[in-house]
């Protein structure tokens, strides 16, 4: 069976940008008095703000938009992600920005950490010192120290606290939606595939600053919606289209056109395998440690992003990935600008193609249109190859 | 059957009909600011059954002539791989383009890579540079051909490389030095992009930078490897795409669609 089914998340929002949904929620929550800390990356430990009392909001990034008021003072050789943070903030276009109290940073790439200087006397703004060598013992107990003074700046400018006994309940509470949401995850991997990419985007996105508990009901209907679809033999996309799985920076707002040419080729995206999408979800933190700041260092620094050295975890996570979504190709999206990224590609692509035998394209791109029928040639051509 | 196929460039239009994997017609015609007009008067009069559309047009021709289409890749590696068996490694250097293309032992594409999404090191900054000399694309290959010595480009930006040009040559550096220089810029680039995916083997070089003899000679100098060009390099993809269409199932009306009139472009049967 093939056609239309109920989506996932069927609310007022379904069939928009995921960021409307989000900013009701938020909205929502401001009302009932809770305190707003703006995130820009997914280093931001989501379960002592939450345990704090505090809602994260992942602040604007993805539009083309702002990024020539952005030029007026950044590079314009620089990455289109923190051109167009930047850009918001300036032309005050960012709700989320607008909402936020305070803003969270994390010394992650140069320009980040350059553009955050330009940013930090508009908002209460806390830039934590990411280490980059992440399996030394000295960066987990550096990474645990910046996590306590995270707290301690969150105490001082909004009066909040959080027990330990309280950040270890807020764990296990993301524990239970990151394994909620990998559960969504196994509809993508069915052959074929149930779900497409923009409802896991959709997913992906709302959970990203939400506790499990705010979760809960929209993933326990979802998981029963897809439940059904498989029952029914609902396919997503056309039979027999090439499986591919997205890697490399984030990716979304006006970054999703590599999607859209995927889609339109004939291929069904299976995976996203960026921090805009699986990547958050996909490793849990240790549980009843006795030290839970510590068991959140430990978690945080097994993010496999490109600004971390040797990063072979990346490498180990991805076959994990390819093994279990089966992919027929896999694109590496690197933001222009984004060295780490677009160095790493290099490494990505050997071990795609040398270690899994699929078909390996890496795509540089920006948040601009004008690039469409370049990437449309090479995607078609990767996927005339499958 | 006859099988066409319609390659939808930057610059050039090209059309090749093929019955029984010989080429009865070959014509090409300019891209100008109309592709799909540009389209039309090439298949004008042209007698075929089944047509696929290749090259940056080819959606274009898809929505109007309701045909399939291939990715230029894809066209170039079939084409190259019929008109030279043994072909494993194309080079295939266009319009707006530079791809190379790997070929598996059965002769199907591997992998491929193109060049960034701007035209620098392509067809199109040959012509902007042939210009900035007041040379004819056809002088401007010559005259870097008379030359030992060539004028270092350092910029491959089509507008930064004008630019340096420019500069050069009020400077007092000779003509066709500036010219070998700017040859051996484009050389570089795309012996670089080669290496990246074919370290070794002859190459079949394609596209219409093919056509230019200075180019021809600096790659083969560079690679220090056998390199095959074929008789017309321009008209490659087009003929990809006609074998594809001849190994394609029949289309439900295999009516013949050219429709009537005449064309100003070159036409030649091979």
């Amino acid at each position: 069976m093939k056609g239309t089914v109920e989506p996932l998340i069927n609310d007022e929002y379904t069939g928009g940008p995921p960021t409307k949904r989000v900013l009701a929620r938020l909205q929502e929550k401001r009302k009932e008095g809770r305190k707003i800390a703006g995130v820009y990356c997914g280093y931001a430990p989501t379960e002592l703000i939450l345990a704090m009392g505090i809602s994260p909001a992942t602040l604007c990034a993805f539009s083309n938009a702002t990024i020539e008021a952005a030029e007026t003072v950044l590079p314009a050789n620089l990455c289109p992600l923190i051109k167009s943070s930047y850009g918001f903030i300036i032309t005050d276009t960012c709700p989320f920005y607008g909402l936020s109290d305070a803003v969270i940073g994390e010394t992650t790439c140069d320009g980040k950490k350059k553009m955050f200087e330009l940013i930090t006397d508009l908002k209460p703004t806390w830039i934590m010192d990411l280490p980059q060598v992440p399996d030394e013992e000295e960066a987990i107990a550096n990474w645990t120290a910046m996590i306590r003074k995270l707290q301690g700046f969150l105490e001082a400018t909004f009066g909040a606290h959080a027990t330990d006994e309280a950040i270890e309940e807020s764990i296990r509470d993301i524990n239970r939606r990151n394994a909620m949401m990998r559960d969504v995850f196994e509809f993508a991997a069915e052959r074929p595939a149930v779900v497409g990419w923009r409802e896991l985007y959709d997913l992906t996105f709302l959970a990203q600053g939400s506790s499990g508990k705010d979760m809960e009901s929209v993933l326990t209907e979802a998981l029963a919606k897809l439940e059904k679809r498989r029952n029914d033999g609902y396919r997503y996309g056309p039979a027999g289209a090439p499986r591919v799985m997205v890697t490399g920076c984030p990716v979304g707002g006006d970054a999703e056109k590599v999607f859209a040419i995927i889609e339109e080729a004939g291929g069904v995206i299976v995976a996203l395998d960026a921090c805009s999408g699986f990547k958050p979800y996909m490793t849990d933190t240790e549980e009843g440690t006795g030290d839970p700041v510590r068991a959140l260092a430990e978690r945080y620094l097994r993010i496999p992003c490109s600004c971390m050295t040797p990063n072979t975890r990346r490498l180990t996570e991805m076959s994990r990935l390819i093994e279990k979504m089966r992919p027929d190709a896999v694109i590496d999206v690197v933001l222009q600008a984004c060295h780490s990224f677009n160095i790493e590609s290099h490494k990505v692509g050997q071990h795609v193609e040398k270690v899994h035998g699929l078909p390996f394209l890496k795509i540089v791109t920006d948040f601009s249109l004008g690039d469409v029928e370049q990437i449309r040639t090479r995607v078609e051509a990767l996927l005339e190859s499958c | 059957m006859r099988a066409a196929g319609l390659d939808i460039g930057s610059r050039t239009v090209k059309l090749v009909v093929i019955e029984d994997g010989r080429t009865i017609l070959a014509r090409k015609g300019l891209t100008s600011h109309d592709p799909l007009e540009a389209a039309r008067t090439l298949i004008a009069g042209a007698d075929y059954d089944v047509i696929v559309a290749t090259g940056y047009g080819r959606h274009l021709l898809k929505e109007h002539l309701d045909c399939p289409v291939i990715s230029e890749i894809k066209a170039f590696a079939l084409g190259a791989k019929a008109i030279h068996a043994p072909c494993r490694v194309i080079l295939d250097i266009g319009g707006q383009d530079t791809k190379a293309i790997c070929l598996n032992e059965a002769g199907e594409m591997a992998k491929f890579e193109m060049n960034d999404k701007c035209a620098a090191g392509t067809g199109r900054f040959l012509e902007i540079m042939a210009k900035a000399l007041n040379y004819t694309l056809e002088e401007f290959s010559k005259a870097a051909l008379l030359t030992e010595h060539a004028e270092k480009i350092n910029s491959m930006c089509t507008v930064f490389a004008e630019s340096e040009v420019i500069s050069l040559t009020a400077r007092g550096a000779s003509r066709p030095d500036v010219a070998l220089g700017i040859h051996k810029a484009i050389v570089s680039r795309s012996t670089a992009l080669l290496r990246r995916i074919a370290p070794s083997g002859e190459v079949f070089f394609a596209g219409g930078v093919a056509l230019n003899e200075c180019i021809r000679a600096l790659i083969a100098e560079d690679l220090n490897r056998p390199v095959v060009v074929p008789p017309d390099p321009q008209m490659v993809g087009a003929f990809g795409a006609a074998i594809h269409a001849a190994s394609a199932r029949p289309r439900r009306e295999s009516a013949k669609r050219g429709g009537s009139g005449g064309h100003d472009n070159s036409e030649r049967s091979v």
